[in-house]
Formats: C-alpha cells, structure tokens, sequence
C-alpha cells in the first residue's frame, strides 16, 4: 500500500518537473499531457487507498526519512492516509486532473503553456504534502508550497502589473497568517514535546485551558490567511488575475479551503475550547453573508464567483467550528465539485469573448454556448442548495446544524445568506446567457470551447448532481476519526417546515433573479443609473473600502516609513553618529597640527605648559592621597 | 597528513598565494581555480574523517609560541566550525573559477587565497590570540579588494570599513587580555588557549564586563543594529567576489565568535544581557528589513537583507537551548549560501548592465528566464520557504528563542512578513512588467561561468533544505556539550533556569574558581 501512497505523492512532482525541463522552450503539448497523465495515474491510487480505506477501515501510515532533528525536536518526512486525509486527497486529485485537461485546451496559445503546468503540478504536489502529511511541520510544508505555486500562478501573465501585484498582495497576507501558524507550532511543541498530530493531540487534554486557548486561536490565524477570512479575504478577490483553471483548482476547490482542513484535522484540540469553536463559527457567518453581499453587485464574473468562494468557506467554517466536522469536509468536498465547474465554465465563456468579463457585455450567449449553460445552471443550481443536488445535502446540513445547537442567529444569518447566493449565482447566469445579444455592440465572435474541454469537465458536471448520494458512506467513513454527531431535526413536523421553506425561500431568489436580469430592458451599466449612485452599492462595488483602507493606512504609511528609517535614521543619525566620531578625531588631529609646527620657541612653550600642567595634577592627586579620609566621608555624606 | 591537516588547510593557501607571484598571468587563473579546488578538496576531507559523536575538538594540533605567556598555536574543529570552513573553502573556489573580467586578476586571486588563509584561520584557531590575529589580518585583504577594485567611492568605504571592525576589535583585546589575567590570577599561570578558559568559573560582575567588551568587537562584525553602517558602504562599493566572500563568510566571524566565547566564557552575563540582545536582533530584523525595502538599488537591498537576517541568527544564539543556537549555527550556513548567491546574481546583472538600479530594469523574466529562475529560487530561500536551506535555520532559531519569550518571537517572526515585503517588491520591479529600456531587450541570459557559481548554490540550497541531517548532526551534537557546560558553569539562580540541563557527560577536567 506504501507504494500506491508514493505514487499518489510523487507523480504530480515528477509532472512538474518534466513540465519545468521546457520550461524556457517553446511551448509543446507535451509538457501538459505527461503532468495530466501523471496526475490521473495519482488519481487512480488515491482511489485505491480510498477503497482500501472504505472497505477495510485501515489507514496507512509511512515515515519516509528524517528531516530536521535537533535537541528534543525530531521531525520526520512522514505521511498518513487515514479517513479525513483520503478524502481530502479525492477531492484535489480529482479536480486537478480535471483542471489539467481542461487547461491544456484553455492555455493553448499561451506562450509560457510548459511553466504552466510545471507550477499548476507544483501546486498539486504541494497540496497532497499538505493534506497528507502526518505532523504539522510536514503540513506547513505544504502550506507555503502551496501559497508559493499561488504566486507563481496568480503573477502568471508576469507583464501585466496588477497581476504581479495581486500575486505579491496574496502571497505576503498569506505570511502574516502563517506567522500565526508558526507561534501555533512552537506553542505545540513546547507544551506537548512533539509535532506529530497523534502524539500532541493525545497530549493536549493534560493542559491547561489558557495554553490550548492560545494554540487554537494561533492556528486559526493561520486558516484565516489561506481560507482568506475576514480581516485577511482582499486576496482572494484579486487573486482572480490569475488564469481561470488556476482560479478553479487553487482559488475554488483546493488551497483555500486549507485551512478547513486544518481545523478538522485539529478536531481533538478545538472540542477542547469550545468557545474558540463558536468564534469561529461566528467569524464563518458573518464572512458568509459579508462576501455574498459584495457579490450582489459585482461586474466581474470571476470576482463574483471568487466572493461565492468566500461566503461557501464561511458556511464551511460554521459547520467546523460548531464541531460538525464531518459536515464541513462534507461541504468542502461537494462544494469543490460544483466551484470548480462553475470557475471552468467562466472560463469558457472568458474564451469565447476575448477575456472580457463583465457579464453586462455578454447576454444571449446560451444560444452560441450550449454546453457551457446546461454545466454552469446546474453548478449553480447545487450551489444554491435545490434537491436533489450536492448544494442542497451538505449545505442544508450547516444550517440545520447551527439549528440543532440553538445558535439561532448563525442560522437565521445562514438561512439569509442561502438566498443572496441563489440570488448572485443566478444574477451571473441570466446576464450572460440569456436575454438580448448585447455582446454584438462590442463586436465579440463567442464559440463554444474545445469539444474535449467539456468532455473534461463532466466528471466534475456528474459529481456536483450526485455527490449528495454518497452522504452516508461518506458519513461511516470519516466517523472513524471525527466525532459521529448525527444532526437530525427531532420533530418531523419542523424538519419538513424548514427544509421546505428553505428551498422555497431560495426558488424565489432565483425566480427573481430570472426575472430582473432576463429582461430586455438590461443595458451596460454607465454610472448613471439611480442604483449605482446609492450610497449601497457604493459601498458594495468598492468592497466595503477595506481595500482602500489597506492601500491607505497601512501599505503606504509603511512605505514611507520605511523611506523614513532609510534616509532619516540611517543616514541621519546613525551613520551620521558614526561619521562624527570620526570627524571628530580628524577636526582635532588637523586642529593641533599646529602645535608640531618645528618652531624651537612655540616648542619650549608647550613643553612648559606641559610642566605645569604636570605638576598641578600630582599636587592635587598629592593632597587627594593624604585627605582620602575626609574626601570619603563628604562623597559619603553626599550619598554617592 | 591528517593530523596535520587543519594546518594545511590554512597554510595552503598562503603559501599558493605567495607561489602565486611567480606564475604567469595568463595562467593565473587556472593556477587559483587548481589551488581552490584542492583546498576544497582537503575540506571535504575533513569532514570525511570528522567523527560525528565527539562532541569536543578534533584534529587538534599545538605548537608552543610564547609559553611564558600561554600563548601557543593550537587549532581544532568542532560540529560548529567545521561547516563554516568547508563553505569558505567553497565561496573561495566557486568565487575564483567563475571571477569574470577583472583589471589586476593577478592580484585578485593572491589577495582572495591570502583572504582564504585568514578565514579558515578564524575559525580553526582554539587560542586567543591567534584567534585574534586571524581576525584582524582578514581586514586587510577585504581592505584591498574593496579600496582596489570597488566603485567610486571605494576609498570611503574601505576605510570606513577598516576603522570601524578595528576599533570594535581593539575593545575586544583587551577583554581578552583580562580573561587571560583572570585566569592567571586563578590558576597561577598564564593561558590564552580556550579550551582552558572554558574550564574557569568568573564571578557574574566580572562577566558582565568582559562580555561588554568581546560584545563590541563582535557586534561591529556582525553587524548588529546600531553598528550596521559600514556594511552598506562596504557593499554598495565593493565588486561582486568581495560582497560575496564579506557577505557569506566574513560576516559570521561575529555570530561565530559569540558562540564559541560569549556563551560558554560567560554564561551568567549570557543571560543577563539575553533580553537586551534580543530586543536589538528584533530591530535588526524589522528595521532593516524596512530600510531594505526602501532602497532603489538592488545591491543595497541584498545588504540590508543580509543584515535583517543575521538578526535571526543572533536571536537564534541567545535562545541558549540547543534548539536556538543548532539553528542560529545552520542558519549561519544558510545565510553565507542564500545571500552569497543573491550577491553573485546581483554581479550577473551588474556585468550587463553596470548599474544595480533597480527602475532601469522590469520584464526581465521575459528576457533572461534562466536567470529570473535562478534568483527566484534564491528570493524564496531568502524568504525562508520549507524546504530550501533557509527555513530549517529560522525556523529552529525561532522555535528555541519562544522558549525564552513568546511575545518577543512573536515580534522577531515579523521577519518572514517583513523578508517577503522588500524580496518581493524587488523581484517585481527588477523581472516583472513588460520590458521597457530598449538596453534591456537583447540582454544575455546566464552563461556558463556564473553557472560554475550558481547551479551548486541552488543544489547546496535544496538539498540541505530536504535534507539538513548530515549538517545538523555534527552541529547538534557540539552544541549539546556547549549548553550542557553553559548549564554547569552558571552560577545565579536564573541562569541555572534559563539554559536547560541536558544530563549529558562532557569531557571536562576540574573547573577552578577565579578570585
């Protein structure tokens, strides 16, 4: 079995490395197919370990070599596929071997194709070291690997500046979480002697409730940054630079809900401090309902579907942080599916006209683009949570969850939340497939993407109808190691009240959806509009002005103030400082040059005043000796 | 030749140095890169035959100067030089084989050997006087290399340069001439071997004082945050070989020296003076990481990180668990690795273009994509990303101070945000953008000599990032028997609790006190 770990492991590293060996030549098919080949052969074993996993109950285990010992530390390359980590490893296999078929078509005439999948299998790699990895060094591995691949994939087209600068804004606003993490680790270490997962969390009923408080507050901080949480969620939105399969693998299914998985995998420590639990779940709710609202508005499809991201995440942290953490890896795994189908329809529609994204140009193009809306309606149909949909068992699940443990304002806020995203997801769908032709105005050609593209894209297309089915295998499965809390509505009468209302309450988002942005009255916004004046969608077009607070009060004091300590301090006073001391000795070295000047007369002076001043020092040192006695006593009296 | 052999090793190349002047000039350069490599070689020896479980000095040899006065010549290594050797050896030899057109290269290579001599000398020295003669000769090469080849106003810098580490090292000699009189005072004769002092127990007042004064020399060397200043003179003006070897080899004497005399001399003082120290490593690290990224020229930005990062190592040292100080020394590596190839990167570009500043480049990614590759690797080694050399270091220098303090790690960790900042921001506008000089367009890419210096740096830097083992071994073992007898000397009550008792036997004779 340690075979097919390794192989699930290692293929996408072997993939990116051949991808990296063309990495300046120009671009050739091959090094996308190999990668793809490589990630469905890691696909194909993380299957069987899912098998092997499902059927027996077994979980393997390895320790493949030493990496850093010193003192009592001793961390080793080790790696775990136990219930919660192959499902995790399902779920990144398979989207990223979806995504690089799907992006061999899409970045095809790109000219840096081979870099591409040499950072896209990068990421892949990075991603199973984190999710596999049985200690939390082996998992910070993998966290900064994968914010590098981030980096390097958000800043892919390197010319155009504000990708380069998203790129730098995410990858730095990921390192102020993971400082986080990292004083997490060595409060870890320090209190229970070891980094292995099974080992601390056995240690950590025997602390107190003070130290487990800090360690889950550190460690979050660190999920915060990767699973862009308010205050640290900028990122995410302008990470959307990047190309969109990068977008549907990184920014949708698999990187940001690290920090999900983190504190799944940390269940032992945060049913230990339940009241970090509900922080989370609140901060979960509140960046549910904060993100959605600035989809509302948005003209970018992928930023839209970017702050969809955000608010499903929030739902996630909800689930997780009210100890249902079967039901958050739940949702993450379904929401994975139906993300990525969504961002890969983006893609298609981006392809079809030109990289232009704001859907108030587009309209009509179901007519053109079949395949693309029957894929991106039924994404977005799971998404907002319909029967018999995934959307609807892994999402309806949170709310009941928030239900069952009476924190009625997390629910009434998930509930609410539920129909903005049915509201936004359908906004985007109406406005760029259906009603007037609007594209004709700016002069686009739209044409449906490679037949393949959509071929690759079905798996993901069947998992986001049906993953709802798999619910109670997957239930028996991860009960192995997370906690086995059935969430049931005991009274039939408000199970069926709820569930209901809930899919009527979302129908009618939907319906209105259809209903405003269908209409032939739609025209592209030119800030002249009523609404667009309202002092609410100013707020919600410009996200709230945090990003402008950011630029504004932080970025720029600290560039001047780093301008500041250079030229000010530096030069001014420190080197200054250092330069006068030495001035110093110059300016008296030159001034009593003169002294020396060989004149027989100025010599005899100097030398009597020399005499003189001699002999008045051993006068006074003279006295000094024969009156110590008194000359203590007054320094005494004095009090020195 | 394997008793002999740490004295080969520092003689070798003195004496090639002085052959040097014989040999004709257009042969000069192979003659350097044959005497390098054969001085890498007899390194690499070294550590062959390094016993990884002697915890003590190996390959020990003395020879009697002035026994009057204690004054001998005794040279050893442990698990914390050894390393430290094998990269000058390293940095000499990559430096010479891949040294580009240079005026005088006759010259630049006996200067560089007879540097090489001084370096070594530094690190293998067990005496303090020969210690300090070491040090101070190593000036005087770096003085040449600056003052000869540099830039414009490369008379300031040497000379700065100069004075300033002199006059740091002047307090620093007296300090230890007071420790050798101490110890005559306690044992009735003169010794300025080690080795001996370890073995002597001070009162804390007087450790106090001596620590002050070593702290000077030292600090100025390495270079602590307020005495930083020389550095960026020193490599604003120097050419690339010589930033290079200051920035990966010279440096560390400071950081080196702190381990090998503050913490076992002084363990009390240690202790009294860990939280000052630290708090002047966090603005070290924060302060000149800020100053670093408001610089325009690329060079300065490289320097002023090299500061920021030594910052973690001092930090790491007086973590004073063997945690802390394994990584304080590995990161020491890491650093003489990370920043010597930035430097040499910063050469490549400086022999295109001859300027360093940084807004008249941008898209170079597009232009020169095996370089942008290559220093980007390097930037996120810089960064401390897992898995490159750099992260293992940081990451066990801060781990071992959060023993000492949590809220002051907390403020050093800043480091990987405030490393990311100004790396970033310079890699952006040097290779991102489209390219808009047209002096940018037909750049060279990196040719085969920078690949002599670079491709092992990048494999050095990878591979001890996955695998730190064979490095951190020796080290960790040197340094248990260091905390161990810092543990054992200490005499006041929060010293004993400060530095960990690890319940190992070291090889040690009777301590004595001193009056």
């Amino acid at each position: 079995m340690e075979l097919f770990l390794y192989t699930a492991l290692f293929s996408p590293l072997v993939g990116s490395l051949f991808a990296a060996l063309f990495g300046a030549s120009p671009r050739t098919k091959i090094a996308g197919i190999v990668p793809s080949i490589l990630l469905g052969v890691s696909l194909i074993s993380s299957t069987i370990l899912l098998v092997l996993v499902l059927t027996t109950g077994h979980t393997v285990h390895v320790e493949m070599m030493t990496w850093m010992a010193t003192g009592d530390l001793y961390i080793p390359f080790g790696f775990v596929v136990d219930q919660v980590s192959v499902t995790m490893m399902m779920v990144v296999t398979l989207v990223s071997t979806v995504v690089h078929v799907y992006a061999v078509g899409y970045m095809d005439h790109d000219k840096g194709f081979n870099r591409f999948f040499a950072w896209l299998s990068a990421f892949v790699f990075s991603m199973m070291v984190l999710v596999m990895s049985d200690n939390f060094a082996g998992l910070f591995i993998g966290w900064e690997g994968v914010g590098l691949c981030s980096w390097g994939l958000i800043g892919f087209w390197y010319h155009k500046e504000s990708a380069t600068w998203a790129a730098n804004e995410a990858f730095i606003m990921n390192r102020i979480a993971d400082l986080g993490m990292l004083i997490g680790i060595f409060l870890i270490y320090w209190n229970t002697g070891t980094l292995q997962y099974a080992e601390a969390f056995a240690a950590m009923p025997g602390l107190d409730t003070d130290t487990l408080t800090w360690i889950g507050i550190f460690l979050f901080i660190g999920a915060m940054g990767k699973s862009a949480q308010f205050p640290l969620h900028t990122w995410l939105a302008d990470a959307m630079e990047g190309p969109t399969p990068v977008s549907a693998l990184i920014h949708a299914a698999t990187m940001v809900t690290a920090g999900v998985y983190l504190v799944v995998r940390s269940n032992e420590l945060y049913a230990l401090i339940p009241h970090i639990g509900l922080f989370i779940a609140s901060l979960g709710a509140f960046v549910a309902i904060f993100a959605a609202s600035m989809a509302l508005v948005n003209r970018d499809i992928k930023r839209v579907i970017a702050y969809s991201t955000l608010s499903q995440l929030g739902y996630m942290f909800v689930a997780a942080g009210l100890g249902a953490y079967w039901v958050a890896l739940f949702h993450l795994m379904a929401h994975a599916f139906f993300k990525a189908l969504l961002f890969l329809g983006a893609g298609n529609v981006m392809h079809a006209m030109d990289s232009e994204l704001d859907p108030f140009k587009m309209g009509g193009l179901g007519k053109t683009m079949k395949g693309t809306m029957i894929m991106m309606t039924l994404a977005s149909v799971a998404l907002a949570g319909i029967f018999p949909l995934a959307g609807f068992f892994s999402k309806d699940l949170i709310l009941e969850v928030a239900f069952i443990d009476n924190h009625y304002i997390i629910y009434t806020v998930l509930l609410f939340t539920a129909g903005l995203t049915a509201f936004y997801s359908f906004r985007i769908v109406a406005l760029i497939f259906h009603g007037e032709e609007r594209y004709k105005l700016f002069g686009f050609h739209p044409h449906e993407a490679y037949k393949f593209m959509l071929i690759a894209m079905s798996p993901l297309l069947i998992l986001a109808v049906i993953a709802g089915s798999f619910k109670m295998t997957y239930f028996e499965m991860v009960t192995y190691v997370l906690p086995a809390t059935e969430y049931h509505v005991h009274n039939p009468a408000v199970y069926w009240i709820m569930t209901i209302g809930t899919q009527i309450f979302v129908i009618i988002a939907i319906y209105y959806a259809y209903k405003i942005y269908m209409s032939r009255d739609i025209k592209v916004p030119d800030g002249t509009s009523k609404m667009e004046k309202s002092f609410g969608y100013k707020l919600l077009i410009n996200q709230y002005y945090i990003p402008y607070f950011y630029e504004e009060y932080l970025v720029k004091p600290y560039r001047e103030l780093s301008t500041l300590c250079w030229t000010k301090i530096d030069q001014k006073i420190v080197d200054a400082s250092v330069d006068g001391i030495a001035n110093a000795f110059y300016k008296t070295g030159e001034n009593t040059r003169t002294m020396q000047s060989g004149n027989l007369s100025t010599m005899l002076k100097w030398m009597v005043a020399g005499t003189v001043a001699l002999l008045s020092l051993a006068v006074v040192f003279g006295l000094a000796a024969r009156h110590s006695d008194e000359i203590k006593a007054i320094l005494s009296a004095l009090g020195v | 030749m394997l008793d002999n052999i740490l004295s080969i090793l520092i003689f070798f190349p003195a004496l090639a140095a002085v052959l040097g002047f014989v040999v004709h000039k257009d042969s000069i350069r192979s003659y350097g890169v044959a005497v390098a490599t054969i001085e890498f070689a007899l390194a690499l020896l070294l550590w062959f035959f390094f016993d990884n479980n002697v915890s003590g000095m190996q390959f020990m040899e003395t020879i009697q100067l002035v026994p009057t006065f204690g004054i001998n010549y005794i040279v050893g290594v442990d698990g914390i030089s050894l390393f430290i050797i094998i990269l000058a050896a390293f940095f000499t030899m990559i430096g010479i084989a891949s040294l580009g057109e240079t005026k005088d290269i006759k010259n630049m290579i006996i200067t560089l050997l007879f540097l090489q001599m001084t370096m070594v000398g530094v690190f293998a020295s067990l005496d303090a006087i020969v210690f300090y003669v070491f040090w101070e000769l190593s000036l005087v090469p770096m003085l040449y290399i600056i003052g000869a080849w540099g830039g414009p106003r490369r008379i300031y810098a040497s000379v700065k340069f100069f004075l300033y580490t002199f006059a740091g090292s002047l307090v620093m000699l007296v300090g230890m001439l007071f420790m050798a009189y101490f110890y005559y005072q306690a044992t009735g004769q003169w010794s300025f071997a080690i080795l001996d002092w370890y073995r002597l127990i001070l009162p804390e007042s007087f450790q106090l004082w001596l620590f002050v004064a070593f702290f000077f020399g030292f600090a100025i060397k390495v270079p602590m945050f307020p005495f930083h200043t020389w550095l960026p003179y020193a490599h604003g003006q120097a050419p690339t070989i010589g930033s290079v070897i200051l920035a990966a080899i010279l440096l560390k004497m400071g950081t080196y020296a702190f381990i090998r005399f503050s913490l076992p001399l002084f363990p009390d003082a240690s202790v009294y003076f860990m939280f000052p120290i630290a708090i002047l490593a966090i603005i070290m690290i924060i302060y000149t990481a800020m100053v670093a990224y408001a610089q325009k020229d690329i060079k300065q930005v490289v320097a002023y990180s090299s500061v920021s990062h030594m910052g973690v190592i001092i930090l790491g040292t007086f973590a004073l668990n063997v945690e802390g100080i394994s990584g304080s020394i590995f990161l020491m590596i890491a650093h003489g690795v990370v920043s010597g190839a930035l430097f040499f990167l910063v050469g490549v570009i400086y022999d295109r273009r001859h300027t360093k500043m940084m807004d008249q480049f941008g898209g170079l990614a597009s232009v020169m994509p095996r370089f942008a590759t290559i220093f980007g690797i390097m930037m996120m080694a810089s960064v401390g990303l897992p898995l490159t050399i750099n992260f293992v270091g940081e990451f066990l220098s801060l781990l071992g101070f959060y023993q000492q303090s949590h809220i002051l790690t907390l403020l050093a960790g800043i480091a990987i945000i405030v490393g990311a900042i100004y790396m970033l921001a310079a890699y952006k506008k040097m290779f991102f953008g489209e390219v808009t000089k047209e002096e940018n367009k037909n750049l060279p890419d990196v040719n085969k000599r920078e690949l002599i210096a670079l491709v092992p740096l990048v494999v050095i830097t990878i591979w001890l990032g996955i695998y730190p083992k064979p490095v951190l071994g020796p080290i960790n073992t040197s340094v248990e028997a260091v905390v161990q007898l810092m543990h054992e000397k200490a005499t006041s009550e929060e010293a004993k609790k400060r530095i960990p008792n690890l319940d190992i036997l070291i090889n040690k004779t009777s301590t004595r006190e001193a009056h």
